[in-house]
């Protein structure tokens, strides 16, 4: 019964394509259900303070006002209501103290949107305020201290230390040693050190965060069902029971399609008040933010970097040290997982035989910083491939020669001691050199407008170890379920893990439904995030089909039947004597993984690399600083690519975005206040900023671990980016740029200062 | 948004009776994409507000005058104005300006008398009618009035308009024998409300310019014209040396603020070149 | 004059009442009626995520008050009088010219409009008239060679 259907690695349309140009898909942002209430949020108007007083009167007072709600009214229902992955720190509404200008404060519930805001503009709140930190840096040693005690979550072991520990910003360090840095750089023909600094961004899904919250029954034996926009319905359905104390077959979690998310919502979001909300109104209520209100919810960490280097004269690195300090706002969130993480490959992918790596998650008075499509990577990899090519200038050395030089070769081991496997460093940079011509003199413009080409490379370790599950049902007619929590978001996990499925058991993709994530239904997965749901999610599915596939060749030979060249729905009629019955097939999936020791050194860092590096070409307008960057080409080691033209569209969406956090978008804060919590004035690219020369490739590698040889594809995108352009623009007109974005102003800036006439400030 | 009462008259002298309303918070509403982000933000909590886009059709027309001049009602949609072959015969610089201003949405609603009313600095047709030396026509109780495009504005968001006085009619007089560009400078997206506008127009015989408007605005919070940096091109043949002079006598004339797009100091080096640029635009433009 | 208002308008072919606040934008009405493919997210007319047309002329729906749909002929993504999809739906699929699909709707409506207006758009023109349009996927790429392949389908 197995055609050779082939239908990994084919580039089919998306299942729901044709929903999704009908405006037929389904969000929860346009969810509703009968007798809902619509929550609205009144916010803090400082950035740090004790609350002394919330005035909820003339709010409780509106017509058509159902309830306002403040911290100690959700204590009625959960008595410790604080959430979060790594932390138990954040409150679902404030508590005693407010951590950043933002942070809900109370909750008006309405039968209608425009009385719930109206009423959320009648409250007012009083705060004796406190001196308040901002910057990653300054939170190291200040005075101002964002929470009292550090409340670790305990899911974490390596977190357990930090329990109660109290007076200090510090949610979490990291340390890698390796080899002797310091008798490295005494004995180095060269030593650069480097400042750098990214600013703070945000994911901004055009479909903001949304759940509708629905009790039945009463509050000790009832249930809660949570529609929600989220990426991780397992973890929403973990936390959420033990906010309540209940067991978690009483929360169910159901996510239909998500209008993107880039991070920003995994774990657990809007869930936390929506469900407070439900259970104290016993009503269905909905939370769904606004754009604006997206700059409160997560963003991504502003950090300070400084890398300093030990180098040969022909360019051989022999020696780096990392410091890296993490602006997490005033929410761990899943900071000090970014923090460690990405403290694995802060040195960069070069083979570098000593090494020294601290990392730091910082508590501010800021909206907190989460995961946002990396986990920390393209911070780095800007500071570090920015490095690199100043020491290349400084050395005379040709950018591409000396990453040639010290580039991580197949079974050499990275800075954590973990060998490098089906990495495919090499290829990815060759074939960004050949795409380049980078061998071939670059036209360089003319007298006010000068061009420069520039080369960046970096790579991830997955998030480790984490776990997938899967069911796959076939049907008496030979159609399929699959049953997985993975979320698809727009990456298109619902489409490539249906052709995994038709891989294995040989029916066409058409006959296969890919069930949605719902607790009830769908097993457990532990999120849809850094890139993990191909090599993790794409194990379990594929288990699951052969375990459906084996039990029905099984069946097949029971009665007799040829299993190779029996149709399906035949196998059933024989066996239940009509078309009856079903096969249940099941998978899981984790790695192996170890933890690293105190010095960051672990065999198993991670069960997959994922690379990505990025060449760009600028014209530079000396007159103003205006550049543009000309062509973008982006390469990427995927494994083998499930879907290469889904593939293609994930590594040029990534790009994209990670050129709006290069060149366009930034918060601006005052005192703490976000000042541009709008689109018209905190500037995504849109289809005019798209350079007019974008070339993708992934290369054609093989991820031997993977399912069907793929591994993650989400984030690669985004690692050079930044980088290959500053790096560009170095090129053309000698300015140097190590803050992020990169503005006309600042190149004009670095112009001036070049010509000896530097520009005023004011 | 909360309710108020929507009047929807079908004459603008009726419309401009219903924006008497006493202390309460009364506004005019055409296309609406401004009132409704003010009212969406909380800014703006209207009483009454007494909607255009039922007077009379005459105030969407746009016609070539007699002189050549262009005469464009009031509730004339931005993208009626964008497609008007009769706007692009005789002043082709506000149709090129209309390709990046707002969105194709926004253009398809918005009316050139709220465009103007509206007072935000950072619109881009109050510089280029100002360097076109245009007028409006407003009606109010007290009667019709004309009025420069270059004396509405008064402020940041404030004219000079009366409460209950309503733009009726833009002119703009005859084009003939003049130059005009306008640039409009984004320093963060392409799609971004400028950091800078400048707006030019020239008068030229043979290779002489005789008269110059250059019109700043964005940077500033009114569209502002440039005077001294005007009065160095007069009699010249824009040679590089007077271009130079001129970027710099504008730099010289005009105070810059600093905001989310750029530091003053920089605006100042933007408009210096783009002064300049703006200028031979002008003049690269075919008759 | 009240702050609510019946208003009566054709809806994707079918003649519709509806009871309005004033205060109402056009998408939350549309919402009411059940339709869900103009969406508001930007809530500033910027993203294009909420594009309605209205007697054939695309607006902002949420910067749009419901109550000047009075009377007019208002036609949404759902509109599919033949029953099938379009070509510039056909070309969005073929080309892969989304991920999430929230903005989907919007860009869809607006490239129908953009080749109303330019049968033969140049580059130019489709970064022009879809700059009105946001896509946070970024699958600008691929919109613009689905518009460039919808108006060859539409001539073909």
């Amino acid at each position: 019964m197995k055609l050779p259907i082939a239908a990994v690695g084919r580039s089919i349309p998306r299942l729901e394509a044709h929903a999704k140009v009908t405006g037929h898909a389904a969000y929860v942002h346009n969810l509703s259900v009968p007798g809902m209430l619509i929550a609205k949020v009144f916010r803090s108007t400082v950035a740090h303070g004790r609350i002394r007083s919330i005035d909820v009167t003339a709010a409780r007072a509106m017509l058509g006002v159902f309830a306002v709600y403040t911290g100690e009214d959700i204590r009625k229902v959960i008595a410790e209501p604080y959430y979060g992955p790594a932390f138990h720190d954040q409150p679902i509404l404030a508590l005693d103290k407010v951590r950043y200008a933002g942070e809900p404060v109370a909750v008006v519930l309405a039968v209608d949107t425009h009385v719930a805001e109206a009423a959320a503009q009648l409250i007012s709140a009083e705060y004796d305020e406190l001196p308040a930190v901002f910057n990653e840096v300054e939170a190291m040693t200040s005075t101002a201290v964002v929470h009292e005690v550090l409340k670790p979550a305990g899911t974490f072991a390596d977190l357990k230390h930090l329990k109660n520990k109290s007076g200090t910003n510090i949610a979490l360090d990291f340390h890698l040693r390796r080899g002797d840095v310091d008798k490295a750089f005494a004995t180095a023909d060269h030593v650069f050190e480097h400042n750098f600094r990214t600013q703070q961004v945000l994911h901004l899904p055009l479909e903001p965060f949304a759940t509708v919250a629905i009790p039945e029954g009463d509050r000790k034996s009832g249930t809660l069902t949570l529609h929600s926009s989220t990426q991780s319905p397992s973890f929403v359905r973990i936390e959420i029971a033990r906010l309540l104390g209940w067991p978690e077959n009483k929360v169910r979690v159901k996510v239909p399609y998500l209008g993107g998310g880039f991070g920003a919502k995994v774990y657990i979001k809007s869930e936390a008040l929506a469900a407070a909300c439900a259970m104290l109104a016993r009503r269905p209520v909905k939370f769904a933010t606004t754009m604006e209100e997206q700059f409160y919810m997560i963003t991504k960490h502003a950090t300070t970097l400084r890398i300093k280097s030990g180098v040969t004269r022909d360019g051989k690195i022999t020696a780096r040290e990392c410091e890296v300090w993490w602006n997490g706002g005033a929410y761990a969130d899943i900071g000090p997982r970014v923090t460690q993480k990405s403290g694995f490959t802060a040195a960069g992918p070069y083979e570098i035989d000593n090494v020294k790596i601290d990392s730091y998650a910082l508590y501010t008075n800021l909206p907190a910083a989460g995961a946002l499509r990396g986990f920390g990577i393209p911070q780095l990899v800007w500071a570090y491939e920015s490095h690199t090519e100043m020491i290349a200038r400084e050395l005379k050395i040709d950018p591409l020669a000396i990453r040639r030089t010290n580039l991580l070769r197949e079974g050499r081991p990275q800075a954590t001691g973990t060998l490098m496997r089906d990495a495919a460093l090499g290829q990815v940079l060759e074939r960004l050199a050949t795409r380049m011509q980078w061998d071939k003199p670059l036209d360089r413009g003319t007298e006010t407008l000068r061009r420069g080409r520039g080369i960046a490379i970096g790579f991830k370790a997955s998030i480790s170890p984490t776990t997938s599950m899967a069911i796959v049902n076939i049907n008496a007619d030979g159609s399929c379920h699959l049953y997985s929590s993975t979320v698809d978001m727009g990456q298109g996990s619902d489409t490539a893990m249906a052709q995994m499925v038709s891989e294995v058991i040989g029916v066409p993709v058409q006959k296969i439904t890919v069930v949605h994530p719902d607790t009830d239904v769908t097993p457990y997965d532990m999120a849809t995030l850094g890139s993990r749901s191909t090599y993790h999610m794409g194990h379990a599915v594929k288990n699951a089909a052969e375990d459906a596939r084996d039990k029905l060749f099984a069946m097949a030979r029971e009665l007799g039947l040829s299993a190779e060249t029996t149709p399906i729905p035949d196998v059933f009629k024989k066996k239940y004597g009509m078309q009856a019955g079903n096969i249940v097939g099941v998978g899981s999936f984790i790695p192996p993984y170890t933890s690293p020791d105190a010095n960051g050194q672990t065999t198993d860092a991670t069960p997959f690399w994922m690379i990505g590096a990025t060449g760009a070409e600028v014209e530079v307008d000396i007159e103003t600083g205006e550049f543009k960057v000309t062509r973008l080409v982006n390469l990427v080691d995927v494994g083998k690519a499930i879907n290469p033209a889904i593939v293609e569209t994930q590594i040029s969406g990534a790009t994209i975005m990670q050129l709006g956090f290069t060149l366009t978008e930034q918060m601006n804060f005052d005192a703490g206040h976000v000042t541009n919590a709008s689109l018209a004035d905190y500037k995504i690219p849109g289809i005019r900023d798209i350079p007019p020369l974008m070339e993708n490739e992934a290369v054609d590698a093989n991820q031997k671990s993977g399912p069907f040889g793929a591994k993650g594809v989400g984030e690669s995108g985004t690692f050079g980016v930044s980088p290959a352009i500053a790096n560009a623009i170095d090129d053309a007109v000698g300015v140097r740029l190590t803050s992020l974005p990169l503005t006309a102003e600042a190149v004009y800036r670095g112009l001036r200062n070049k010509a000896g006439n530097p520009l005023r400030n004011d | 948004m909360a309710p108020f009462e929507l009047a929807e008259p079908h004459t603008l002298s009726e419309a401009i009776a219903l924006l008497n309303a006493g202390d309460v918070p009364v506004r005019a509403i055409a296309g609406g994409t401004a009132l409704m982000l003010m009212m969406k933000a909380g800014v703006f909590q209207p009483a009454r507000l007494v909607s255009l886009r039922r007077v009379e059709a005459c105030h969407a027309e746009i016609t070539v005058m007699p002189d050549g001049g262009l005469s464009i009602g009031a509730m004339a949609t931005l993208s009626s104005l964008a497609r008007s072959a009769a706007v692009k015969q005789a002043a082709p610089v506000i149709t090129q300006t209309l390709k990046t201003l707002s969105n194709v949405r926004v253009r398809n609603v918005a009316t050139i008398g709220g465009h103007l009313a509206h007072g935000d600095p950072h619109m881009d047709l109050p510089p280029v009618l100002t360097a076109l030396g245009a007028q409006v026509r407003t009606l109010s109780p007290v009667g019709e009035r004309t009025r420069a495009v270059a004396d509405l504005y008064t402020g940041y968001y404030e004219t000079v308009l009366a409460d209950n006085e309503l733009i009726s009619e833009v002119i703009v007089p005859p084009q003939s024998g003049s130059l005009a560009a306008y640039l409009k400078i984004t320093t963060r997206a392409a799609d971004d409300w400028p950091t800078l506008g400048i707006a030019v127009s020239l008068q030229m015989e043979a290779d002489i310019v005789k008269a110059a408007r250059i019109v700043v605005s964005a940077a500033t919070n009114t569209p502002l014209r440039l005077e001294v940096a005007e009065q160095t091109l007069l009699g010249t043949t824009l040679d590089a040396v007077t271009l130079l002079r001129c970027g710099d006598a504008a730099v010289s004339s005009v105070e810059l603020a600093a905001d989310a797009h750029g530091s003053a100091a920089y605006k100042r080096e933007l408009l210096r070149v783009y002064t300049q640029r703006a200028l031979r635009q002008a003049l690269a433009v075919q008759l | 004059m009240s702050a609510t208002r019946t208003i009566h308008f054709t809806l994707n072919g079918d003649p519709v009442t509806a009871q309005i606040g004033t205060h109402q934008h056009l998408v939350e009405v549309l919402q009411a009626q059940g339709l869900t493919g103009a969406r508001e997210s930007c809530a500033q007319g910027l993203c294009g995520c909420c594009t309605v047309l209205v007697n054939d002329v695309a607006v902002s729906g949420c910067l749009y008050l419901a109550a000047f749909a009075d009377g007019a002929d208002v036609r949404t993504i759902e509109y599919a009088p033949a029953g099938k999809l379009d070509v510039v739906q056909e070309a969005f699929i073929e080309c892969g010219a989304f991920q999430c699909g929230y903005c989907t709707p919007g860009f869809i409506l607006m490239t129908r409009q953009l080749l109303d207006a330019h049968p033969d758009p140049s580059e130019d023109d489709i970064r022009h008239y879809l700059s009105g349009n946001l896509c946070r996927c970024a699958a600008y790429p691929e919109i613009i060679k689905a518009v460039k392949l919808a108006a060859v389908k539409r001539r073909g």
